[in-house]
């Protein structure tokens, strides 16, 4: 991961679930209340590099500040529909960095199953990625092809990019060879 | 700095590679021996059939000084061999390249050009375009060895217009496949997946997808690939410890 990593930049700012386990002061502005204290137990959205600082920081044996939870993005609801039929989801609704904030929870928490749905999905997606960048030029899925790829996320549309330059540039050529 | 140019070669690239393959012409006129870096082409005496570069084949060709003889694999039946092969035969598979180059001894034996003690040819040594290359096989340039005898010689080619149908069927056919790649890393990257007989301008069609595909496979995996390695090395300290109390049992 690159300093410079747009993608990766993103990713660090999408908001994440956690909750405060201590009572802080002058931080009530975080949950929308700047004249009271932060209590513990409030469940607050922080973003990722936030979340993850504070949960992974603990002084001594004391507990850390924070406990994040897994982001509605990647709860049980999408998931289970993601392990359906992962075409039929379109992932951007979801969160335009899925991938990105999956692969940093995976490497907070030990989610087995987690990893195994997103790399189902991700193979998965991937094939029909290849087919519309193959088609793109064509035109030829019509409306479907329009709502998939509105759906594509961030590592998606990159990939889609990727593949279509491949296709793009064998039929520049075979045109050029013709002239 | 990173180079600004996508991994792998570009299609115009690939194209200039294939240029170096020999090819059968059937000359019109003389033309003496020219010295060249890649070596000296042969004599030009019509009608003897010589093998020139595809460039040179091409070159006089456009001057109306020769007619190419296409490679037999170009011929409508091997195309369509290839496709009941790549259909029918072994769907998920791909044709094989042509076999090593044989050559008839005395004896009436064939033995391979690559024998071992000589130098090993590959592409574009190996003569894979003449007109003695074997049939029912397509060799690694042949998509765009394919594409510029089309567009410039398709007077000599039997039947173009049958061959062009058939070379886009199998295009279609062998695109269909390497888009099937990313669905079989589903289960795991439990094998290696094959690449034999993948011509150099489908490779360069599908490098970005595959190795963008795998890319995001191995990402998805790291953190759990780095714990399962942590596990292995823990298992295997903890056998090593056990190794070393025995020894030390032995030892008194």
């Amino acid at each position: 991961m690159s300093y410079y990593d747009v993608d990766a930049i993103l990713t660090d700012g999408e908001k994440v679930p956690c909750t405060f386990e201590l009572e802080v002061p002058y931080l009530g502005h975080l949950n929308n209340a700047p004249s009271q204290v932060l209590k513990p137990g409030t469940p607050l959205t922080l973003p990722l590099w936030l979340a993850e600082l504070l949960a992974l920081a603990s002084s001594g044996d004391s507990s850390p500040p924070l406990t994040l939870n897994i982001p509605p993005c990647l709860g049980t609801a999408v998931l289970s529909a993601l392990k359906a039929d992962p075409r039929a989801v379109p992932l951007r609704d979801q969160s335009v960095h899925l991938y990105g904030v999956g692969v940093r929870m995976l490497d907070l928490f030990d989610e087995k199953e987690l990893s195994e749905v997103l790399r189902r999905t991700w193979t998965v997606r991937a094939g029909d990625v290849g087919l519309h960048a193959r088609k793109a030029d064509e035109g030829g899925l019509g409306g479907q092809q329009e709502e998939f790829l509105r759906g594509l996320e961030e590592w998606e549309r990159k990939l889609f990019r990727r593949a279509h330059e491949g296709v793009k540039g064998a039929k520049e050529w075979t045109e050029r060879v013709k002239k | 700095m990173a180079s600004p140019l996508p991994p792998g070669l570009a299609p115009s690239e690939i194209a200039f590679l294939c240029e170096m393959e020999l090819i059968t012409i059937v000359p019109r006129q003389k033309l003496e021996s020219i010295d060249l870096l890649s070596g000296t082409t042969p004599t030009l005496r019509p009608p003897r059939r010589e093998n020139v570069p595809l460039w040179l084949a091409l070159l006089l060709k456009k001057q109306r000084r020769a007619n190419i003889v296409p490679p037999p694999w170009l011929h409508p039946d091997s195309l369509q061999d290839i496709i009941h092969f790549e259909t029918k035969i072994n769907p998920e598979g791909w044709a094989p390249p042509p076999p090593p180059s044989a050559r008839a001894d005395g004896r009436g034996n064939a033995q391979r050009t690559n024998r071992p003690g000589t130098t090993p040819l590959s592409a574009p040594f190996l003569s894979s375009c003449t007109s003695d290359a074997p049939t029912g096989a397509i060799p690694y340039h042949w998509f765009e060895l394919a594409e510029m005898l089309l567009a410039h010689a398709a007077d000599d080619v039997t039947s173009s217009a049958e061959v062009r149908g058939l070379l886009r069927d199998l295009q279609e056919v062998r695109s269909a496949k390497l888009r099937a790649i990313p669905a079989q890393l589903e289960a795991g990257i439990d094998g290696v997946m094959s690449l034999r007989g993948v011509g150099a301008m489908e490779l360069a069609e599908s490098r970005g997808l595959i190795s963008g595909v795998i890319e995001g496979v191995r990402k998805i995996g790291a953190s759990a690939e780095l714990s399962r390695r942590e596990e292995e090395e823990q298992r295997g300290d903890a056998d090593m410890d056990n190794e070393a109390s025995d020894d030390d049992g032995m030892g008194f």
